[in-house]
């Protein structure tokens, strides 16, 4: 059972191809190893958390008959009568390694446009899950655009991921006003990924004015396992990598063993969620 | 030619952008390049730098709180949404044309 309190609730943001979907799911892995419950929400349309997680199948579409129209005043789709946030992470959340489960809104293969009915169940159920249940740990999909709209207010910690390259950078500079915004993660966290030398981690401190909570070195292993479709936790489990989300998953764990200074966010940002609704519907 | 560049975040979308148009542009080529992405960062890419792609930004981002109009024309956008880059390239962050003509 849960020995920490409050549970954590994470988000994972950056550019494309920082490695959000691999420090994401190592993450969520290394917690529950702590024998804490972890759920993974994955809110990518195109989503790379079952790599990192180790789910043997990587397609965990919600089926687009767990909704109904939502009717007048209500959202365009509800979660159909007799299914709660509960019922859907039991019988929708993939079980992975470490005892991690997984809820996907996206589907791999599937046509796009089943993809609204997928969101708004999985909205739904993110909104109205227990949160003293589990800790969520978050992957977005990559760039601004979603962080913005608020994709993330089950969280209470951002975590940015930054690779040390110009652009990634940018997008995490353009990422390091979320906490400004309406829905407002209590804090934001840096990690460092992709790192050549100690002057990458100073570069990304002195642009974020943040210093990174970790810093994962390129890791050549990691690599090398992704080629054959493996996790870094089970190529690699004491390399570099690893060893970084580790010490990440530490310091995000201290974070939350703090006395807390600042009120939580308000469980229901309006505008967020009326934003995230329409971008759904898109 | 128009050509659009796809794929996964990171795969090198934008990097690949940027150096096709400077390629096409040294050539002699009359080059326009435009971002397209939610996330702009081509200028970066392009070599324009950090702070005339985030003026771009800004000026998109006005579009869409409604604080500025759509262009009339597509030598419009290029106009008031645009930049120059080198080796004779057209940079600029695509919203669209207002009441378009046909074609």
């Amino acid at each position: 059972m849960a020995d920490l309190a409050p549970m954590i609730r994470i988000a994972f943001v950056g550019k494309g191809g920082a490695g959000k979907s691999t420090v994401a799911g190592t993450f969520a892995r290394l917690l529950a190893r702590r024998g804490e419950p972890v759920l993974a929400l994955d809110s990518d349309p195109m989503p790379g958390m079952p790599y990192s997680l180790g789910v043997a199948v990587d397609d965990h579409p919600i089926p687009e008959d767990v909704v109904v129209a939502g009717g007048e005043g209500r959202p365009r789709w509800v979660l159909r009568p007799g299914l709660d946030a509960a019922a859907m992470v039991d019988r929708y959340a993939a079980q992975c390694p470490d005892g991690v489960r997984y809820l996907q809104f996206g589907n791999l293969w599937g046509p796009v446009v089943r993809l609204q009915q997928a969101q708004f169940a999985w909205s739904q159920v993110v909104a109205e899950l227990d949160t003293q249940q589990w800790h969520l740990v978050g992957d977005l999909p990559g760039g601004t655009r979603q962080a913005m709209f608020g994709w993330a207010k089950y969280a209470d910690t951002v975590c940015l991921v930054v690779e040390p390259t110009v652009k990634s950078l940018h997008t995490a500079a353009r990422l390091a006003s979320l906490p400004r915004a309406q829905w407002g993660p209590r804090s934001l966290i840096v990690v460092v990924n992709k790192a050549r030398d100690a002057a990458d981690a100073d570069r990304v401190a002195a642009r974020l004015g943040v210093e990174p909570s970790a810093v994962a070195p390129h890791d050549p292993a990691v690599l090398r396992g992704d080629r054959r479709g493996a996790p870094p936790l089970d190529t690699a489990p004491d390399g570099p990598f690893a060893q970084a989300v580790s010490v990440l998953v530490d310091r995000v764990v201290s974070l939350y063993s703090q006395p807390k200074e600042t009120a939580q966010p308000e469980e229901s940002a309006q505008s967020g969620e009326a934003a995230q609704r329409e971008e759904a519907a898109r | 030619m128009k050509i659009a560049v796809v794929g996964k975040g990171g795969a090198g979308k934008t990097t690949t952008s940027a150096v096709l148009a400077r390629a096409l542009g040294r050539r002699g080529a009359r080059v326009v390049a435009l971002d397209c992405d939610t996330n702009p960062n081509l200028g970066l890419s392009l070599g324009v730098g950090d702070s005339e792609t985030e003026r771009l930004l800004t000026l998109r981002e006005r579009l869409d709180t409604g604080e500025a109009e759509h262009a009339p024309s597509f030598d419009e956008i290029l106009e008031r949404y645009g930049s120059d880059a080198p080796d004779n390239v057209r940079l600029a962050v695509i919203t669209r044309i207002e009441n378009p003509e046909p074609g």
